[in-house]
């Protein structure tokens, strides 16, 4: 351990300890405190609880205080008084809109509840079967948090809390056991996993806990639910070779028994659990290794699953792709295997500038910054480089899969997937700048911006919860595009107008539209906004156009009450008719889960809809209604039909019935025009 | 009441303060509420013993009040704020059969008799003149400035203009410039005007039986209006034996028997201290309770010992801990006001929530996205608490904080 992680775990340590000490303080004043007066002390205490409930530590420790808690009277005065009045299905209401010290008050009566579930504490009018049965019911109903917590509406209510309620859930969970919400839990897999992300870390722990249970329950819930054991298979026993989940040295020694088509058969296995799933068991990694240390080359297009694109890909490049495999690929970044799949299928590598690029990736050294914050968040398992360029496939791979974990960073985010997608030589070429010299360089109407000479923007320390790439990168584009708004204060005019195209690049349209009036929050020119959509946009009224490059578009984000929260960055992908010959926009969400009920009806569709993995969609008129900021180019005439009035009226309707809100007034306070996070 | 000690005296509490009560609830004195009718509905629903009173009528009817309270076998009335002290003034001038209780109390709402009465007993305070219009203002700026010799060009020195029956920073205004005058509205006047003390300002709570200090407390101010912890810095504490005397000056000028008071004052470079001003009930910005953090008494629970004539002196001798020594840490808070015009959410910038220091804040959300222009000193809009163990670290803690947005 490095001087420097010595004195942080100290200062935590430290940090801690006073953190307790006030805890106990106030809670020793609120016990103290008459009933009629316990009002003037409850805050503090829950003020102090949400600051110690962040992490496992944390919540232990408030699950120990459970009992005194309930005595203190915390919840004396409160909804939450008498637990046996509370209803599961208003959790789920209070995590969505609670404010911060109702969420914290929350978390503490589900503790006090898993109390009285373990006999910790006793209640006259809860058994500890109610409690149990209570917290069943909100886990399942709240599964999402068992995975990620932060969607858009939590993160920008609770900031680091909302990864609290994630861990607090997690805890509930590993004490009520999973059994009773399998079903659920294995819907919510499969449902995360149909977007295709490339953190997988909490699916493959919640995974892992789902096979603990089933081979502990041999007979009585295995054979009912196949997509558990699908899931199962795909991580630890994908083919016949390691269906019995032998470990990967004993593995390895089956491997050196089998004939071709045996190996042949691994391969098949290995690269249709991991297409079938998305997830990719530790055996494919040392399986892909085991092969080009045994010369056995021509099996790797099998195990990755190639098409003859793929394939193709392959042979043109193949020492490349063999050093990639030498270099990245291990059992701890096996889900890189997935992304490189990927990056072989979708023909990048026939952009000349790609493969030098990876070449100069593979042999590039770290900065000593770059390597420290690497090993502080993934461990030194690996070297930090070998996690870089694992990270560097995946991501050029899979170019929908990156998110912004519980950051307010949706632009930085948004603009790795759309280089990945659409310009990932630049990509290249800005995590070398950020890994080799600690800074990245761009240039903002000329004027270079330079990250090294900048404060810290919006993410303030380096978000941890991301893919290797986006900790080492976020931060400087975070400050750039921080910088880049700083230069366009007092234009009077929304910032994104010049920023978009600057930031990302000249595929942004150069026209803007906006549909706020940005001194006054009111809505602008709102009829002209719809309609240039439909004419930008819509196939029926762009003359058939289909969208070329992926456009940054804002949208006023709401929550599943229809209540706006913030301006958020998404991209355009496409627009396309479905299935069902219903037209939708297909798009890119820089969260974490891209299924967001956005009130209203408006709920947004991950799989099932013509999406492509990673896509999340919504009806033309319904995406529309949610949007802010667009571009296009000027490119005159589209030769589109014209847009029917009650189309337009229609949008609009939508839209003020949900963030638009009393936007449609003249006189409103003054609200500032804030950076979409 | 459920501690109540009938050996012990019965208090009657002029002000609603929910800490107080609180506090006074758990301690074992028989109590009274005395306060305004919209305290009723609350008090009925927790058993709280009420009297509704409104002290904003102070006039024929103030024997009632006070033989209500006696009838009652009351044995002494306590102030909770400013605007209560008088009215416990003529109250305990008939429970405890002392008229001039009642004089003694117009002195500490009288801020221009309060100096003259302090100048008379020969301590030592700046310049001060009451003015009754602006012209009276602007004869002083200049007066003052004169005597300290300054040319014309020079900048001025300021001058301090306060309410006469104000509590704290409430109704203080400071003026440098003749033109500052009209910032002053007509219902300001009278008003008291103090020469600048070019000082090191700090508070005192002192608590007082028998005419003697019980326990003193010397408050630092980080910056008058914004922040202040207990107990200070070694720096300031040892100005503590003058500290000490000066307050045995103001007991012996003011003839203060018992009770609780909050002085402040300068003390110089040279080390001269000047009196402020005193105030005979608890002081703002959550001082008791930074009190109680430090020490871990209860300062209601105290006062009521200082004021209860039953209260014994073996009482006395084991309630209070030692001055400076016994604390456990210092405590402080920080008064927040938005720093920008237009605001639309409160936001604890995270270098003051994650430090070691920050216990837990009482601000709200805003109401409104334009902040009101602040007039004279202004009220917060809600406190900072803090607490841990290094005098030197907090004061820089709370210095810092007036770098800080907290509105967004």
């Amino acid at each position: 351990m490095s001087d420097s992680t010595t004195e942080h775990k100290g200062n935590e340590e430290r940090h801690n300890q006073f953190l307790q000490e006030k805890l106990d303080n106030a809670l020793r004043r609120l016990e103290q405190a008459r009933p009629f007066a316990k009002i003037q002390y409850q805050t503090q205490v829950l003020a102090l609880c949400g600051r110690i409930i962040g992490d496992a530590e944390g919540t232990e420790c408030l699950y120990a205080l459970a009992p005194r808690l309930q005595e203190s009277g915390i919840f004396v005065g409160t909804d939450w008084e008498m637990p046996s009045s509370l209803l599961p299905q208003l959790v789920t209401n209070t995590l969505e809109r609670g404010e911060k010290m109702t969420v914290v008050l929350d978390c503490l009566s589900q503790l006090r509840m898993l109390a009285i579930a373990q006999e910790n504490v006793r209640h006259p009018t809860v058994s500890p079967e109610q409690a149990r049965d209570f917290l069943i019911q909100v886990l399942s109903l709240n599964l999402k948090y068992l995975f990620d917590s932060a969607d858009e509406t939590l993160r920008i209510r609770l900031g680091e809390l909302g990864d609290a309620v994630g861990v607090l859930y997690r805890f509930l969970l590993e004490h009520i056991g999973l059994d009773n919400i399998l079903d659920g839990l294995i819907k919510e897999i499969w449902r995360i996993l149909a977007q295709r992300p490339i953190q997988v870390l909490k699916v493959k722990a919640m995974v892992t806990r789902i096979a603990v249970m089933l081979s502990q329950n041999k007979g009585e819930i295995a054979s009912i639910n196949i997509g558990a054991s699908r899931l199962v298979s795909a991580l630890f026993g994908p083919t016949q070779g390691c269906q019995d989940d032998p470990g990967l040295e004993p593995y390895r020694m089956r491997l050196e028994t089998m004939d071709l088509p045996a190996l042949q058969q691994e391969a098949y296995g290995f690269s249709r659990a991991m297409h079938d799933v998305g997830l990719v068991s530790d055996y494919h990694a040392s399986f892909l290794r085991w092969l080009l240390e045994q010369g056995q080359g021509q099996l790797i297009s099998d195990a990755l699953g190639l098409s003859s694109t793929g394939l193709d890909a392959l042979r043109s490049y193949q020492a490349l792709i063999h050093t990639l495999i030498e270099e990245a690929i291990y059992p701890e970044t096996a889900q890189a295997i997935y992304g490189l799949s990927l990056l072989l299928e979708n023909g990048a590598l026939y952009s000349s500038p790609i493969a030098p690029g990876l070449w100069r990736q593979i042999k590039l050294p770290l900065s000593s910054h770059a390597k420290a914050t690497l090993s502080s968040v993934l461990g030194d398992a690996l070297e930090p480089r070998v996690y870089l360029l694992a990270s560097v496939i995946s991501l050029l791979g899979q170019p929908l899969g990156v998110a912004q974990g519980n950051n307010p960073t949706c632009q930085s985010a948004r603009a790795l997937s759309m280089w990945s997608y659409n310009d990932p030589d630049y990509l290249l070429h800005l995590i070398y700048q950020c890994v080799r010299y600690d800074s990245v360089l761009k240039h903002f109407e000329g004027c270079p911006i330079d990250s090294a000479t900048l404060e810290s923007g919006l993410a303030v320390s380096a978000p941890l919860d991301t893919d290797p790439v986006s900790i080492i990168l976020v931060p400087h584009l975070d400050r750039i595009y921080h910088e880049m708004g700083r230069l366009c204060v007092g234009r009077g005019q929304d910032p994104h107008r010049w920023i978009n195209p600057e930031f990302h690049g000249w595929w942004v349209g150069r026209q803007f539209m906006i549909a706020v009036d940005v001194g006054s929050g009111n809505l602008m020119d709102y009829d002209a906004f719809i309609e240039q959509f439909y004419n930008s946009y819509h196939p029926y009224y762009n003359g058939n156009q289909p969208v070329i490059h992926p456009q940054p578009v804002g949208i006023a984000v709401t929550d599943s009450n229809a209540q706006f929260i913030g301006w958020h960055a998404i991209t355009l992908l496409r627009v396309a008719l479905d299935q069902t010959a219903v037209m939708r926009v297909y798009f890119y969400n820089p969260n974490n889960d891209s299924g967001q009920n956005w009130g209203n009806g408006v709920v947004v569709s991950t799989q099932g809809q013509g999406e492509r993995f990673g896509e999340a969609s919504l009806p033309f008129e319904q995406f529309l209604s949610r949007l802010y900021i667009f571009h296009d180019d000027p490119v005159g005439e589209k030769g589109g039909a014209m847009v029917p009035a009650e189309e337009i009226e229609q949008v609009k309707d939508m839209a003020l019935a949900s963030w638009a809100a009393g936007r449609d007034a003249c006189a409103r306070e003054v609200e500032v025009q804030t950076l979409e996070v | 009441m459920t501690n109540a000690n009938t050996d012990r005296g019965y208090v009657a509490i002029l002000g609603w303060s929910l800490n107080a009560i609180d506090a006074i609830d758990r301690f074992d004195r028989r109590y009274i509420i005395v306060a305004p009718a919209w305290a009723e509905e609350y008090a009925t629903a927790n058993d709280i013993p009420l009297i509704v009173w409104d002290f904003e009528r102070l006039n024929d009817r103030s024997m009632e009040i006070a033989q209500k309270l006696k009838d009652k076998g009351v044995d002494v009335a306590i102030p909770l704020f400013e605007e209560t002290v008088e009215w416990a003034g003529a109250i305990n001038s008939v429970l405890l059969g002392k008229p001039r209780i009642m004089s003694q109390s117009l002195l500490f709402r009288d801020k221009s008799l309060m100096k003259r009465r302090a100048q008379l007993g020969g301590i030592r305070i700046g310049i001060f003149e009451e003015a009754q219009d602006r012209s009276d203002i602007i004869h002083f700026l200049k007066r003052v400035n004169q005597a300290l010799l300054k040319l014309d060009g020079d900048p001025n020195d300021p001058i301090h203009l306060k309410a006469l029956d104000k509590a704290g920073c409430e109704g203080h205004w400071v003026i440098r410039e003749p033109d500052d005058v009209d910032k002053i509205t007509d219902d300001q006047f009278p008003l008291l005007m103090e020469s600048h003390l070019d000082g090191w300002e700090f508070a005192v709570e002192a608590w007082i039986k028998n005419g003697k200090i019980q326990f003193l407390n010397i408050s630092e101010y980080v910056t008058l209006g914004y922040s202040v912890f207990v107990p200070a810095t070694p720096e300031l504490e040892k100005y503590r034996p003058q500290v000490t005397a000066e307050i045995e000056k103001l007991i012996e000028v003011f003839e203060i028997d018992f009770g609780f008071i909050h002085p402040e004052y300068f003390v110089t470079s040279d080390g001269k201290m000047y009196f402020g001003e005193v105030a005979y009930r608890p002081p703002g910005f959550q001082a008791f309770e930074l009190i109680e953090r430090a020490y871990g008494f209860n300062a209601y629970q105290a006062s009521v010992l200082m004021f209860d004539p039953k209260t014994t002196q073996e009482e006395l001798d084991n309630f209070f801990p030692r001055e400076v020594v016994d604390a456990k840490g210092h405590a402080g808070c920080f008064g927040v006001y938005p720093r920008r015009r237009v605001i639309s959410e409160l936001n604890i910038p995270e270098e003051t929530e994650q430090h070691d220091y920050f216990e837990f804040h009482e601000l709200g959300e805003p109401m409104a996205n334009k902040v009101p222009k602040r007039s004279a000193f202004g009220t917060h809009w809600g406190l900072l608490h803090f607490f841990g163990p290094d005098p030197h670290v907090m004061r820089d803690l709370l210095k810092a904080q007036e770098e800080l947005d907290f509105y967004v």
